[in-house]
């Protein structure tokens, strides 16, 4: 019986694996680290289970303060992958604006990733401190300083990148002189230390995922990994964040128990390795 | 005098090819834009980054002049760095912004920038270049983005021309638009003192014996701090003031470093004589004022720098008579032709 059951097991097995080899491409499936195709990455922004909206949606952290979200916005850089073998793959000079405001920025395209299994991606949050310290001609796309509007992305009074910036309105903050019940939180601080000054803090943080399923790029497959995006866990980390304490943090020490909670926040929730 | 100068780019050395036929030949030496005078170290602005051409200064100049920099339309880089006054905001204490708010510091002169290592009294800006987004962005200066004020450029119709004959395309930028403005700033090269002259040996470089007295007490009891040809070692010290006021901590409100607090950067003198009132808060509106303060009140405060706390004395020991020729001394350091040069206007 045992045996008939293995027996049967391996035609199965062997038939399907003809099935397979039959349907797919030899020369595209083959793992060629010098066929390259692009890597996405998705960042979905939600708050615990709900998608997060901006503006009017009220939602409520660990501590049951209610917080709407009128600003969320941050800086996704250095970002490596690595191979199932241990071999990583790092992607230099490119940095990213994520803005909740604006849905195209959500979606990260790695170009020129060469062909193999990933089993793990990282990332910083924020601008690191060569960057941080390049001269302005150096400093183009989600870099240039004069493009940020009203986002301000950058603490042009302590030359430095704003990593993460989450606001919005709580019934628990302070009233401000304009009637408004607002939260600011301003996480940026890359360590300081130019012309010969002494380190400041450094909220740059890096950021591991695991990627269970594996990212398979091949010639013919340019996969999309599902980033989930928990704003939740601003607050509720390593430190656990109220609202009614901390609603307004606009310099880099303070700042540093939110980027230890935010570097948490991120997970890989699927990915598409769907063929082109 | 001069060891070293930068020319026009190459479209003005083209158009002194073109003249050099019918123009005789001494007469088409090349525009100083920029120099490095003859008893000042070493620029560490980097220069070879942003090269200074006439078109790009006067672009610069421009834009310094503009008041479409701030969100009303009411103030420009010039109504707080006046020219007469080696750039600064003259008799105000703290400088007045948009909607007539005040700010929260004293305007810094803008002179010899090229020499700067750190920027504003607490030295938080490391780049020339990022520095007129403090001001445009504060909201008690000119509160507006600087994408904006690109953007309003670019609708200007005077302005992509001018950027063409900048940076070769009419590409109006914020890079280019910061750029553009450094070049003016860089300009700013205050060097040519009767102290200067003296220093250089050069006519008109006379020093009175009262004023070389000044100097050898400066020397001696000042340049520990005001040090150099720069009259500034470019460090953050606490000079002892009366913590007042807005209670501001200064170079720690950057680094929020303990050992920063109430520290603030060394000001150069040059054109002091210009530059009232003092300090970062523009407290003391006299020269004198300034010197009674270090001979007889320096305060023991958090981090009091170790220089105004030798053999158990607190400030430095000065006679009526050493404050007054100090004085006359400080006085050498007003440069009319800084002052007055009518490229800066």
């Amino acid at each position: 019986m045992i045996i008939n059951n293995t027996i049967r097991l391996f035609v199965a097995a062997v038939l399907a694996m003809s099935v397979l080899v039959s349907c797919n491409n030899d020369d595209a499936d083959a793992i060629d680290p010098n066929v390259k195709n692009t890597v996405t990455l998705e960042f979905d922004n939600r708050v615990g289970d709900q998608k997060l909206v901006l503006g009017t949606t009220p939602y409520k952290n660990w501590a049951g303060e209610d917080f709407t979200v009128t600003t969320f916005n941050y800086f996704v850089s250095n970002i490596k992958l690595k191979k199932d073998d241990g071999t990583v793959v790092a992607i230099p000079n490119q940095y990213f604006l994520i803005r909740q405001a604006d849905a195209k920025s959500q979606v990260v395209q790695l170009k020129d990733v060469p062909s193999g299994n990933y089993s793990e991606v990282s990332f910083a949050v924020g601008v690191d401190s060569v960057k941080s310290l390049a001269p302005i001609t150096e400093r183009t796309g989600a870099l240039d300083v004069t493009s940020y509007g009203d986002d301000g992305m950058y603490w042009s009074w302590n030359s430095g990148y704003i990593f993460m910036k989450f606001e919005g309105v709580s019934s628990v903050a302070p009233v401000r002189t304009d009637g408004r019940r607002l939260f600011q939180l301003h996480v940026g601080g890359f360590g300081g230390g130019f012309n010969g000054a002494a380190r400041t803090a450094n909220n740059l943080r890096t950021v591991t995922l695991p990627i269970a399923q594996k990212a398979t790029v091949r010639g013919n497959i340019a996969p999309t990994v599902h980033v989930l995006v928990d704003v939740k866990k601003i607050f509720d980390g390593p430190t656990r964040i109220s609202l009614a304490t901390t609603n307004n943090v606009h310099n880099p020490s303070v700042a540093t128990p939110i980027a230890e909670n935010y570097k948490q926040m991120f997970a890989v929730d699927h990915v598409h390795n769907d063929n082109q | 005098m001069y060891t070293t100068t930068i020319s026009k780019r190459w479209g003005g050395v083209l158009c002194l090819l073109l003249m050099a036929g019918c123009v005789p030949k001494q007469e088409a030496e090349p525009e100083r834009l920029f120099a490095v005078p003859a008893n000042f170290p070493q620029p560490v602005y980097a220069l070879d980054k942003n090269q200074i051409t006439s078109a790009g200064v006067l672009l610069g100049r421009t834009l310094f002049n503009d008041s479409n920099l701030s969100r009303d339309g009411s103030i420009a880089c010039s109504e707080c760095h006046q020219q007469a006054y080696a750039f600064t905001h003259h008799q105000h204490d703290l400088s007045h912004g948009i909607d007539n708010r005040l700010g929260e510091r004293n305007s810094l002169p803008l002179q010899n920038l090229a020499w700067s290592t750190q920027f504003f009294w607490d030295g938080g800006v490391h780049d020339l270049d990022l520095t007129p987004i403090t001001a445009i962005e504060n909201p008690l200066e000119m509160d507006e983005t600087t994408t904006n004020v690109v953007q309003k450029l670019r609708n200007n119709p005077k302005y992509p021309p001018m950027f063409k004959a900048a940076f070769g395309t009419d590409e109006v930028s914020g890079t280019r638009f910061l750029q553009a403005l450094s070049q003016f700033m860089l300009t700013l090269v205050s060097a040519n003192s009767r102290y200067d002259k003296w220093v250089r040996k050069e006519p008109g470089g006379m020093l009175t014996p009262d004023e070389q007295a000044g100097l050898a007490v400066f020397r001696t009891k000042c340049s520990g701090c005001h040090a150099g040809e720069l009259f500034t070692d470019n460090s953050f010290r606490n000079n002892g003031l009366y913590i007042q006021g807005s209670r501001d901590l200064g170079r720690a409100r950057v680094t929020e470093r303990a050992e920063d607090r109430y520290k603030f950067k060394v000001p150069s003198l040059r054109n002091v004589e210009k530059t009232l009132p003092y300090m970062h808060d523009g407290r003391f509106y006299s020269l004198s004022a300034v010197l009674d303060y270090y001979a007889g009140n320096v305060q023991n405060t958090e981090n009091l720098d170790p220089l105004l706390k030798q053999n158990g004395r607190l400030g430095i020991a000065l006679t009526d008579v050493e404050k007054q020729q100090i004085i006359a001394f400080l006085k050498t350091l007003t440069d009319e032709e800084f002052l007055k040069n009518p490229q800066f206007n």
